[in-house]
């Protein structure tokens, strides 16, 4: 009874520290994974400063964590399309460079998905993958980001190209194709001559088809259209004009700048930022609880070990009498009783981390605040799927460093908590010991 | 003249209850010789037990002067009297007070264990010893697999553990039946006919005390009278039954048959 109340408090002692250590790593991850986000954004955004993106839809863009203002997969974005002439007509605007058309169309097969939120889960019903047409024109491809460059297997798509195509790797993963396969996309047959991976470094998770523009259109039914044009401008200081332009020649077209995306980068960060404020200030709150409640839990570790010692003195009087008798010197008896005090608590850590190994994460949870993770949680047939508004909390759990931290403490606490006992026993005159009933 | 191993004079205990003074020495004068065999008897409440504890370095006398072994053991501090009790003395308690989680050996053994003697030294003079009280075969044993006679033993074995100058016994045979009063009395005669050892024993039991050779009386807190016991006659090589001429080594007497 005595060594399982020893050992719950020995897990409570234990379960904090792993406490502070999953919220530290999930502040550290937190951090990590904002500043990758950050930097990424910042270097797409450097190497687009030239760039107007031109998409046909009817509002601003509502993603500004997606790379390049784009939605993340699947999450209600208004599919419009514009036809893909005007791309001519922009191209005649002075100061601009080179017009890329792009198509991007939703699958007809659709997936459902489970979102987990704080405040509950639920379904959702999102197309499969997205189909990206692209016009394959060599100078595209060499001078523009119009194509995935993370490839994993095979090659990528070239100037010239039809009937093939380049796929994500959780939807190779999904159709179980590899390099040279061939799969169906809206009922036509296309082989599969690449391989990207669709989880860069802080960019979001997508599942998409690369194709040449005119497969693309052909397959989706929309021939002669598009959905965005990629507008580069001769120089910087032309965008703000172009932009202009475009804007009032092409009421059907959002345009989003350079100082758009910095814009919503600065938001971005902000957002960030406030989360990682909100992290840190969790952290501080566990770290003071978390001191409170180990004071706690150690002050009421050392007093069960007290108690215990002194009744276990209490009732072996006669036996310390006996020792005592026989020649045993105040110094024996008294490291007797801290030997007997050390072996209690000794096995009574050995049950805390027993209980704690299980139950670290119950107990941490019910006794510290934790840090919520941003993203990562939402989860498909395909697995999780990142990139989510949706959150979890850091779960703690037990690592060596903190068992072997665990069991030193237990020891110190056996000494600690048998010293008086043990002190009480030593001072013990053996004639009074030996008439003890 | 005979060599004196333990001598006291006029010790004095007094017990501080609040304010009362409670006397329960009160001058007590005694020379205990080397190889002696001595009964202290009293009435309930005389001071037997202090006496004995006090002579055992349980417990320090409030006035007097007490010499053991050539050592002034009444003005050491409590620090040293351990090591006196250790190599000087040894108990034998009318509750045996084994250590129910050591075995027979073990409980030998635990005296010599605050010594410079080695594990192998400690178990062979623990088995020896064992078998000098008549206990082969039962070494490992734990207390509560023996009967009280064979605890007695084992506490006997125990108290000769360290060789000490003078074993003091509290009413050893107090918890035993008439059987094995005699046998542990008649043990306690041999040790000190055959291995030369002094006892001091405290008893309210006549049978017990006419076994020894010097039987004191101790009556509120002095020694009031002092008589003779049979137990000088064994060790004058006489029956005390009979008169015949015994050997030391002798269970039973050869003319009558009964037992020493």
């Amino acid at each position: 009874m005595v060594i399982i109340a020893l050992g719950f408090s020995m897990a409570i002692m234990i379960s904090i520290p792993a406490g502070i250590v999953a919220n530290q790593e999930a502040t550290q991850s937190l951090t990590e994974n904002f500043n990758n986000t950050m930097s990424n954004m910042q270097e797409q955004i450097n190497k687009t400063a030239t760039l107007i993106e031109c998409r046909a839809s009817s509002g601003q863009s509502m993603y500004p964590g997606a790379p390049s203002g784009r939605p993340p997969f699947g999450f209600g974005r208004e599919e419009v399309f514009i036809n893909e002439t005007v791309g001519n007509e922009i191209r005649s605007i002075e100061g601009v460079k080179d017009v890329v058309p792009f198509l991007e169309k939703s699958s007809e097969e659709t997936t459902s998905e489970t979102i987990n939120t704080p405040r509950g889960s639920f379904t959702i019903s999102r197309p499969l993958y997205t189909i990206t047409g692209v016009c394959l024109n060599s100078s595209f491809i060499d001078n523009y980001s119009v194509l995935p460059t993370n490839r994993t297997a095979g090659r990528n798509l070239c100037e010239g190209d039809s009937g093939v195509l380049l796929m994500s790797l959780n939807l190779t993963q999904y159709f179980g194709v590899a390099v040279g396969d061939t799969v169906q996309i809206n009922g036509e047959s296309f082989t599969v001559v690449g391989v990207y991976n669709s989880t860069g470094q802080g960019r979001t998770e997508t599942r998409t088809v690369y194709m040449d523009l005119s497969d693309a259109q052909t397959i989706t039914g929309e021939t002669g259209n598009v959905s965005r044009f990629d507008v580069y401008a001769d120089d910087v200081s032309d965008v703000d004009g172009i932009a202009e332009v475009i804007n009032a020649a092409f009421s059907e077209l959002t345009v989003t700048t350079y100082k758009d995306r910095l814009s919503q980068l600065q938001t971005t960060q902000e957002m960030y930022e406030s989360t990682l404020e909100n992290a840190q200030s969790t952290l501080d709150q566990t770290q003071a609880t978390a001191t409170q409640e180990i004071g706690v839990a150690v002050v009421a570790t050392s007093l069960i070990v007290l108690f215990v010692m002194l009744y276990t003195v209490r009732e072996r009087t006669r036996e310390i009498g006996t020792f005592k008798a026989i020649g045993f010197s105040n110094w024996s008896v008294m490291s007797q009783f801290v030997l007997e005090g050390i072996l209690i608590s000794s096995v009574a850590g050995v049950v805390g981390i027993a209980i704690g190994s299980v139950a670290a994460p119950v107990l941490s949870s019910l006794l510290l605040p934790h840090v919520s993770l941003f993203g990562g949680s939402s989860q498909d047939r395909f697995g999780p799927v990142s990139g989510t508004t949706a959150s979890q909390t850091a779960v703690a759990s037990l690592n060596p460093q903190l068992v072997l931290l665990a069991f030193g403490v237990a020891i110190l606490l056996g000494a600690l908590g048998s010293l008086y006992p043990a002190w009480r026993a030593a001072k013990i005159r053996p004639a009074e010991a030996m008439r003890y009933e | 003249m005979s060599e004196s191993i333990l001598k006291t004079e006029k010790l004095i205990k007094i017990y501080e209850m609040g304010k009362r003074k409670i006397p329960a020495l009160s001058g007590v004068d005694l020379q205990v010789n080397k190889g002696e065999f001595i009964a202290i008897m009293g009435p309930s409440g005389s001071g037997k037990t202090t006496l004995l504890n006090v002579l055992g370095c349980l417990d320090t006398a409030t006035s007097g002067t007490m010499t053991l072994n050539g050592i002034d053991v009444a003005k050491l501090p409590e620090k040293k009297l351990y090591s006196i009790r250790r190599n000087e003395i040894g108990f034998i308690f009318q509750t045996f007070n084994l250590f129910p989680y050591l075995n027979a050996r073990e409980n030998v053994e635990l005296p010599m264990e605050c010594t410079k003697k080695s594990k192998g030294e400690r178990r062979k003079r623990a088995r020896g010893l064992l078998e000098m009280v008549g206990l082969s075969g039962r070494e490992e044993h734990k207390p509560h697999k023996l009967s009280a006679g064979e605890q007695q033993r084992v506490a006997i074995a125990r108290a000769l553990a360290n060789d000490p100058a003078i074993v003091l016994a509290d009413e050893p045979t107090g918890n035993l039946d008439t059987e094995n009063k005699h046998e542990i009395v008649r043990l306690l005669g041999r040790l000190n006919i055959n291995q030369g050892t002094t006892i001091v024993m405290v008893t309210h039991d006549d049978q017990v005390a006419s076994h020894t050779e010097r039987i004191l009386f101790l009556n509120d807190g002095k020694i009031t009278r002092e008589k003779q016991g049979l137990h000088l006659m064994k060790k004058k090589l006489i029956c005390p039954h009979c008169g015949s001429r015994i050997q030391p080594t002798d269970v039973k007497c050869s003319s009558c048959r009964k037992k020493l």
